[in-house]
């Protein structure tokens, strides 16, 4: 079957200049959903947006990997959003944000247990509902395990995935980097997920944190994507039966545009070399194992 | 594990990452605290093993994450500024093509 892989960034005021000279080799843009939230002007401004590319829409306060019942106000706005725009999917984190009257202020990852599952799934369906439409839902990074968890990431995901029948936005950087920090093997933690629920991937950069016992990766979107991500990438390609689409974020620490768009290019290629390799040809580079391993060595 | 221990426990967790004094109450002795916050037996223990590095490291990028998100609100009119000046830039150069051709 012939796969249409695209690849696109994520929109952000600091970017738009860039972005809109260049829309011949951007396929498709993903939208931060709160930014749109409570101003009128700027949804009408997004609407003309997306009559000028293919737009996503990306949740990142509604919380919904929790026992805490998601916001019947914050899903309100996500619907207005999706409904104006229309745009051909919207996404939200497996995070907790919010506990009682605590803000935690980011995306927090819960502890990995069946009631957390149970709850998200329920999670879900009210936001479909709600929306009109499943969210696709993305791994996200975290610097702790969190305690208490019954299983470790992977099962998690793939446990939550199949009880919400939702796909996955499957953050390659996030998976990096948890991989690294708690002691898996990225390929492997690739090879447990459930390719035929990704649709959308999303990759990034981050940095070492830490002192030299206990060093860690932070996600933090300034930096790009590290060559294990798009190693990743192509063993996605290699195995993923649904084409994709690739959004590059970057959330500050800009480059010029013409650094951004070589990266969306390496996407492509990164995913075409999966595509060749799934149809018979045999991949030219050493799989993701091989190059942390090397990685780490030469730390 | 019920569902109201879960509960409890997202909020525990949540009052780590956002408040320093009662992560260093917590860090001090991990399983009286718990068992103040009303958590089960079984999660006091998984308590007492957690992960203190990331723990911190977890609250501290937090911090960081609100910090810039109250700088972004007060910068946000100006972004703004700068993408409708983009379009109209785009818009202009595109005119200009078309008569040009």
């Amino acid at each position: 079957m012939k796969m249409h892989d695209r690849v696109g960034v994520g929109w952000r005021p600091e970017l738009a200049s860039g972005i809109l000279a260049n829309l011949d080799r951007i396929d498709v843009l993903e939208v931060i959903a709160e930014d749109y939230f409570d101003d009128a002007a700027r949804l009408r401004a997004l609407k003309t947006l997306a009559r000028q590319a293919p737009v996503v829409v990306h949740g990142v306060s509604l919380g919904m990997a929790s026992t805490t019942r998601v916001d019947s106000k914050r899903l309100d706005k996500m619907a207005r959003v999706v409904n104006q725009v229309e745009p051909e999917a919207w996404s939200e984190h497996l995070s907790f944000v919010r506990a009682g009257d605590i803000d935690i202020g980011h995306l927090a990852a819960p502890p990995r247990t069946s009631d957390i599952i149970e709850a998200t799934a329920a999670n879900l369906l009210t936001a479909q509902a709600a929306v009109g439409s499943m969210p696709q839902m993305e791994n996200i990074a975290t610097l702790i395990d969190p305690p208490a968890s019954e299983r470790d990431e992977p099962a998690w995901l793939g446990e939550t995935l199949a009880c919400a029948n939702a796909c996955l936005l499957l953050d390659l950087h996030n998976l990096y980097a948890n991989a690294i920090n708690f002691g898996l093997d990225p390929g492997d933690f690739l090879a447990r997920l459930p390719a035929e629920r990704i649709h959308a991937v999303h990759i990034s950069g981050g940095k070492w944190i830490g002192d030299a016992s206990d060093r860690r990766i932070l996600d933090d979107h300034l930096h790009d994507p590290p060559d294990p991500v798009y190693d990743l990438l192509t063993e996605l390609a290699v195995k993923c039966p649904n084409s994709l689409t690739v959004i590059l974020e970057r959330d500050g620490d800009y480059p010029p545009i013409k650094h951004l768009l070589a990266q969306l290019d390496r996407a492509r290629s990164a995913m075409a070399r999966g595509r060749a390799a799934n149809a018979g040809a045999t991949p030219s580079r050493p799989s993701v194992s091989e190059r942390c391993a090397a990685l780490e060595a030469a730390k | 594990m019920s569902h109201n221990e879960t509960s409890a426990l997202e909020h525990f967790l949540a009052k780590l990452y956002v408040d320093g004094d009662a992560r260093e109450r917590f860090l001090a002795a991990p399983a009286t605290e718990a068992a103040r916050a009303g958590l089960s037996k079984e999660q006091c223990r998984a308590l007492e093993k957690i992960d203190r590095v990331g723990l911190e490291m977890a609250a501290r990028s937090f911090g960081h994450k609100r910090a810039s998100k109250e700088m972004a609100a007060t910068s946000d009119l100006s972004s703004w500024r700068r993408v409708i000046r983009a379009f109209l830039r785009v818009r202009i150069f595109g005119v200009f093509m078309r008569r040009t051709q």
